[in-house]
This record gives C-alpha cells, structure tokens and sequence, in this order.
C-alpha cells in the first residue's frame, strides 16, 4: 500500500519537481554567471573586501527559490485533493489517516529536500571557485535559514491546502508567514548561527500539525 | 492522539511567534524616536554636561551636572574643541582656556576619537576569517587592498586573489618570520583594522598558541615582526587596532579581565585606563581627545558613565546619569503588563540574532489574570466547560497573552478534544 502512495505522489508531483529542479538548476547557474561577471568587471580584492568585510551577500539570488518551491509543491500535490473530495477518498484507504498524511508529506519533503541539498551543494561549489573554502562554507551556513524556508513553506502551504475551514486556513497561513519572515532577518553573513536549531526545531512542529486539518476534515465529512 | 499532538504543536508555535513578533510591532505602533544623553566635559566650566531628548519631537535639554540649562549654542560654547567649527563661524577662535590660547590648528592637531562597540568584539559578530594585509609602505599616495588574502591558521597563509590559490612561496617566508621571532603556530586571533581609508597602515596583532602577542606588517612586500611585551598576567581578549595621523596610540587592548588598555605606537606600552563600571559586552565606548584633556565615556542603555582624564590619562573627575531613555513609558508598562515574556530577536550588542528571553515584571500577573478570563470567555463561546480543557488554560496561565492568541487561534475542537 506504502508503495502504491508513494507511486501516486511521485506521479503528482514528478512534472512538477522536474520543473523546479530545471528552476533551481537555472537559478544556481545565474548565480554562477553572475558572480564570474562580478569577477570580470571588478578587482578581486575588492570583491572579497565587500563579502568579508562589509558583509555583502553575493548570492541572494537564490535566497527565496527553496521557499517558492516549496509552497508549488504543496500546491501540486495537495491541490487536486481538495478538489471534487478526493480527500475523502483518499482518507477511507485502509491506512492510519495520520499515517497517510504523513507519508504523503514525507514524500513531498524529501522531494523538496533533495533540491535543497541541490542549492547547497550548487552553492558550495559555485561560491568556492572565486572564494576560499572558508567563505564558501560561510555561503552555505547563511543560507540554511533560506533553505528551512523551503521546509516551512512547504508545510505551511500543506496544513492551508488540507484545512475545510476557510478562516482556520488564514490562520496557517499567517502562521507560516510569520515563521518564514523569521528566516530572512539577516543583514550579514552567519548571523543565524546561534539560533538555526531552535529555528529548526520551531519548523518541525509543522510535521506533528499537519495530521490537525486531516483530522478536522475526516469529522466533519 | 495524534490530533491532539498536532493542535499542541501549532498552539507552542503560535506561542513562541507571538513572542518574538508582538514586541516588535508594539514597537512599531508605539516607537519613539530616543537616543543616547550625550555627555561631556567642559574645559570652561570645569564640569560635566550633557544633552539628551527627554519628549517627542525635539524636545532637547542642553544642561550641566548642577541643573542649569544652556542654549544651544551656549552649550557648544561649553564644549568648543569639540564645536570648533561652529566656534570659528561664529568668530570666537582662537579661544583662551586655563592661560592657553588654542586656534583651529592647534586644536585639530590634538583631536581625536577612539571608540569601541560591543557589536566588534570577538564572539559577538561573525567573522570569515581571513584578512587582507596591507603594504604599509605604499609606494603611491594612499593605501590599497593586496590581491591576496591572509588566512591566520596553522601557517600564515596567503591566497591569491585573482587565482584564488594559495600563494606557497609567501606563505612559506611569512610563516618563517614569524617562526623567527618565536611565534609559536597556530594562530589563536589576529586582530587588525580592515580599511584602506586611513592614514597609515599598522597590519595585524596576532596571538600565539601560547598567548603571546606579536606585530605583523608588510614592508615592501617583505613581513615585519615585532614581539609585543605584555605585562605579566595580562591575557589579550580584543586589540582594536585604530591608527590615527597624530601616532601617539595603535588602538585598544581590551583584557580578559575586562580591563582596557591604549596601546602607544612607539614602544607598544600598554595605559591602564580607569573605568569604573565598565562592561564591554554591553558598553560602547568613546575616548575624546582635546588639546587639554582626555575624556572617556561609556554606555549601556540605562546608564552613562564619562571620566575625565589629564593627557597622561589620570583620571581627574567622573560622573555617572540614568538616561532618559531608560525612564519606561507609559506603554511599555502596559506592554509589560499584557504579556509575561518577550523573545527578542535583535540585540543591539550583537550582530548574531538571538532568541533572547525577557521576562516581564510580576505586572504581567495582571495580564495574565485578563487573558485568563477571555480564555474562559472563550471556551464558553465554544460550548466548553474549563473542566474540558484544562490544559488550555494551563497554557494560558504560563504564557499569558500569548497563550490566548493561541488559544483562539487554533481553539479546542468542540466536544472532542481537552
């Protein structure tokens, strides 16, 4: 049955996915162009004087991708089911409701994890062909706020899709824009070092609250 | 179960939302624009005086310690090595003080400021530890960046900029001079002023494995070192390297006991100076230099704290003020009162962001006791008895305003859930 779920969301989701993948794959090559232009019009020195001293952010250009991602996936793979009740189809399978739910976001997170690690990678590499090891591990570690944005979007974008009351819905929205303003307070690089766990940590709430609109939803049928 | 896990975890994250984003939008209905009393002191009248905006607008008092207040421009009056130039608009240079004649030259030549912020302090940024070590004899007007980077580790490496690879051949000559003068590897800090707007360069301080200190520059492309005497016991927290067109000081040595020194160009002698009160983590600090007088002054943000000195740093007066700003108003009282505790993100002192936990007054009981009674109101609107969601009201209880939020945010189901 497991199986059966997973192959139904990656059909769901796989033109999807493969969209955001050529996405984040041109947004990591911009990137890329964009710094060797930087490195071609301007003095290297200066350039690494601005991002170490001055603490310019040069790959910004990417800091929204993970969380654009993440609510399009929720949209795709949560959308259809709320449409013509699917969702309740859905739930009479003979699986746990909160099972269910949570395999089907679980799919959906990895999905969307694998681009992260993605951007990660694609951010290490591209950063360290024009700046030390150092500033290239100090890209990724200010950009791991932007990429548990992807995690929260995605999540908060899941519980407003699932959730039958309209109010309930705007409720979880807010809650998650007040969570991902959280992950872009940074005027500099690092500057989430000290909290990212207990940030991390507030954003995994979101995979015990996702069962709450399913729940909702199954009662009120 | 299950349901009932995911209602609590979206009521701990509204919670702790709550927290962290109410203060700053009370702050953004109920801000006002405040800043820190400025004190000085007088060489005319011998005594400290200090401005500071005590009401909306610009609501300034220009006063001395003894309460007598000045105009505006009877108060630059008071302080005219600093206003020196609003002094010689108005034609009251050159000016006589304590027999002296002082015109714009002379003072000029003797001003100065040196600062330090806590924000600078090792530990309270994040740095990229890498820097750029300048030529500090130019062989053109002007300073300019390197096109490598020195990277203060197990060796003292160089990277190149342009190839961004290391530069073996100046690596291996400026680790050996280091080497030479009894440095012993690896690096533990370097401290330097990253800048090519100024009027010299002194390049970096670096501390050894063992705690000792050394001066490194470059000179016509070749390293300089020189072993920097410590007193005994002295170990080195921060330098704040800040060279200055008069070469009397090469900046700050701030202690790990907290105790801070100036540090002299010619012999790297260290001047203790006297600072009762002085907090770095929390405190910005100033020294002001004038032709007759040195005077420190520090803050946090309740208290301002000046000392002045004579030119050989003794001390000669000092004087500690409440700030207006720290006089809570009205509003943040009741913001005190409405909720228990506060998460704040920004702190002032840092350029890390924090989750820094405030808790509120035991006023906020009072709040606590209103959100309460809603809570009970709106359990009732909920066709629910207290006795059916006890927990709720628990929550309630120990975040207060917070809890309500949540609580209406996300309210119990009806008839299922307690």
């Amino acid at each position: 049955m497991l199986r059966a779920i997973m192959l139904k969301e990656w059909l769901k989701l796989r033109w999807v996915w493969t969209a955001a993948l050529l996405v984040h794959l041109g947004g990591l090559l911009y990137l890329l162009l964009a710094l060797r232009h930087q490195f071609q019009v301007e003095h290297s020195e200066m350039i690494w004087y601005w991002a170490f001293e001055l603490r310019r952010l040069l790959y910004t250009q990417i800091q929204f991708l993970p969380a654009l991602t993440g609510a399009v996936l929720a949209v795709a793979q949560f959308g259809p089911e709320m449409l013509g009740g699917r969702f309740r189809l859905s739930l009479h399978l003979p699986v746990r409701g909160d099972l269910l739910v949570w395999s089907w976001v679980g799919f959906g997170a990895l999905l969307g994890g694998l681009l992260a690690l993605l951007d990660g990678v694609g951010l290490y590499w591209i950063v360290g062909r024009w700046f030390p090891h150092e500033a290239a591990v100090s890209a990724v570690l200010t950009a791991l706020p932007w990429l548990l944005g992807g995690w929260v979007a995605y999540f908060g974008t899941t519980l407003a899709l699932l959730e039958p009351a309209r109010a309930r819905r705007l409720v979880y929205a807010g809650l998650t824009f007040a969570l991902l303003a959280l992950l872009y307070q940074a005027r500099g690089y690092q500057e989430y070092d000290r909290i990212l766990s207990a940030l991390t940590a507030l954003a995994l709430l979101f995979l015990p609250a996702v069962i709450l609109p399913a729940h909702r939803y199954r009662h009120r049928s | 179960m299950t349901a009932r896990l995911a209602r609590w975890s979206l009521l701990i994250l509204t919670v702790l939302l709550s927290a962290i984003w109410l203060p700053p939008a009370w702050d953004l209905l109920f801000g006002d624009r405040f800043g820190k009393t400025q004190l000085f002191y007088s060489p005319v009248i011998e005594r400290f005086v200090y401005t500071e905006l005590v009401g909306e607008g610009h609501q300034f008092i220009y006063r001395d310690l003894d309460g007598r207040d000045y105009s505006r421009e009877d108060f630059e009056a008071l302080i005219p090595f600093i206003y020196y130039k609003n002094m010689e608009l108005w034609g009251r240079l050159p000016l006589t003080l304590g027999g002296q004649t002082f015109d714009k030259a002379a003072i000029v030549a003797e001003r100065q400021v040196m600062e330090l912020k806590p924000d600078e302090l090792p530990g309270h940024a994040p740095r990229i530890p890498l820097f750029p070590l300048l030529e500090s004899n130019p062989p053109r007007a002007g300073l300019s960046f390197p096109e490598d980077i020195l990277r203060p580790a197990a060796r003292l490496e160089f990277i190149d900029s342009d190839s961004n690879r290391l530069d073996p051949v100046r690596t291996d000559v400026f680790t050996q001079a280091l080497s030479a003068a009894g440095f012993r590897f690896p690096v533990r800090a370097a401290f330097g002023r990253v800048s090519i707007l100024k009027p010299f360069d002194a390049g970096y301080f670096l501390l050894d494995d063992a705690g000792a200190l050394f001066h490194l520059r470059r000179r016509d492309g070749a390293p300089v070192v020189a072993a920097v005497p410590l007193p005994e016991g002295l170990r080195v927290r921060y330098i704040q390297v800040a060279e200055n067109k008069r070469r009397e000081l090469l900046g700050f040595l701030l202690a790990e006991d907290d105790r801070l020194y100036l540090m002299r160009e010619r012999d790297y002698g260290l001047i203790p100076l006297e600072l009762p009160g002085y907090r770095p983590d929390r405190m910005a600090f100033k020294l002001i230099f004038d032709p007759l007088q040195r005077t420190a002054i520090y803050s946090d943000r309740e208290t301002v704290r000046a000392v002045v000195m004579d030119r050989d740093y003794h001390p000669l007066d000092q004087y500690a003020r409440r700030m207006a700003m720290a006089d809570p108003r009205p509003v943040d009282r009741l913001w005190e009162m409405l909720a228990p505790f506060s998460l704040e993100l920004h702190d002032p002192d840092r350029r890390y962001l924090a989750l820094d936990l405030r808790v509120h007054g035991p006023a906020a009981l009072i709040g606590v006791a209103l959100s309460l009674l809603l809570a009970l109101e709106v359990l009732r609107l909920r066709g629910l008895r207290p006795a059916q969601a006890r927990m709720d009201l628990l929550l309630v209880a120990l975040t207060g305003l917070h809890g309500l939020l949540a609580l209406i945010l996300i309210p119990p189901e009806r008839g299922r859930e307690g």
